[in-house]
């Protein structure tokens, strides 16, 4: 039993599908939410998973060097910055119209 | 040995969780318990990370994802009463919709990693210290270094943080000077000298 698990670990072609399976999660949450706030934790979900598809080649494809690690330290960095704006973006918009409902946010459609 | 089989065992323990938990992220209609189950399925990515001997990713993700973000998150939820006001029911169209698209981009990605043959080197058991690597990489201004991208994410944040501030402050009407007086329109008045202030709050004089 041991040895079975000990031989059958997690490969490349795993951890791949398994952030696969989690940014095609995200993208479900982000074209059905109708609340921007519910949205934005969808990106957030696809964001980690493209973070960690990076860690996870780093470590199997180039497992001497640290490149993708930093990737994914920008990448938390940059997610940081966007879910702040994001955020203030949406109580800006909150107190202007009491709702953050994407589907009535339509004044720029043509 | 028993460490290779308990990492296979945590690995397929966490990513079953990971999915459950991603998936009442986006499904949950009460977006403060998606807000929650989002927190969980980031603690699980940082365990993920140490699975992949990324012990300082797993460091800054528990401390910018889930001390951070997710707590803005939820304070935004709040704020925006989302949780009363929203629930958040997608009609059965767009559901199918989304989840038509998401099942192709999911098949299609597999099957391209499925049929692609990566060159992978052998496993090299790295019980490297990639911590100090990640900071002499981080600060190294040669042809390999990331100073500069370092230096310019400080500048992101920084913008970042000031755009934050102006775009969710209180602006005032047109014809009113800002004050930092307070956040309910009469104390935003009481806060300026009585020269200053609105003519149609000054009082008549006696």
């Amino acid at each position: 039993m041991i040895q079975y698990l000990a031989s059958h670990g997690p490969g490349l072609i795993h951890w791949l599908i398994l952030s696969n399976v989690l940014f095609a999660i995200g993208i479900y949450g982000l074209l059905s939410r109708r609340n921007a706030i519910g949205i934005l934790m969808a990106v957030e979900l696809m964001l980690n998973s493209a973070a960690m598809n990076a860690v996870v080649f780093n470590r199997f494809l180039a497992p001497k060097s640290v490149d993708g690690e930093i990737l994914a330290l920008f990448v938390i960095a940059v997610a940081a910055a966007e879910a702040v704006v994001a955020l203030a973006i949406f109580v800006a918009l909150f107190r202007d119209r009491s709702s953050i409902d994407v589907n009535r946010m339509d004044s720029m459609k043509g | 040995m028993i460490e290779q089989a308990m990492a296979t065992v945590l690995f397929y323990g966490f990513a079953a969780a990971a999915m459950v938990l991603a998936l009442a992220v986006t499904i949950s209609c009460n977006l403060l318990r998606a807000a929650v189950c989002l927190m969980g399925v980031l603690s699980i990515q940082a365990a993920f990370y140490i699975l992949l001997a990324a012990d300082f990713l797993a460091g800054v993700q528990v401390l910018v994802y889930v001390g951070g973000i997710v707590v803005v998150i939820a304070f935004v939820v709040t704020l925006t009463r989302s949780s009363q006001l929203l629930m958040d029911h997608p009609s059965p169209l767009r559901m199918l919709l989304a989840i038509a698209v998401a099942a192709g981009f999911a098949g299609v990605s597999i099957a391209a990693l499925w049929m692609s043959a990566f060159h992978q080197p052998g496993m090299a058991h790295s019980t490297m210290d990639s911590t100090r690597a990640i900071g002499m990489a981080l600060l190294d201004t040669g042809g390999s270094g990331y100073v500069l991208p370092f230096e310019v994410i400080s500048v992101l944040l920084l913008a970042a943080m000031i755009g934050g501030i102006v775009i969710a402050r209180k602006t005032p009407p047109p014809d009113q000077p800002f004050t930092s007086g307070g956040d309910r329109p009469g104390e935003a008045d009481a806060a300026l000298p009585k020269s200053q202030r609105p003519l149609r709050d000054r009082r008549a004089p006696q």
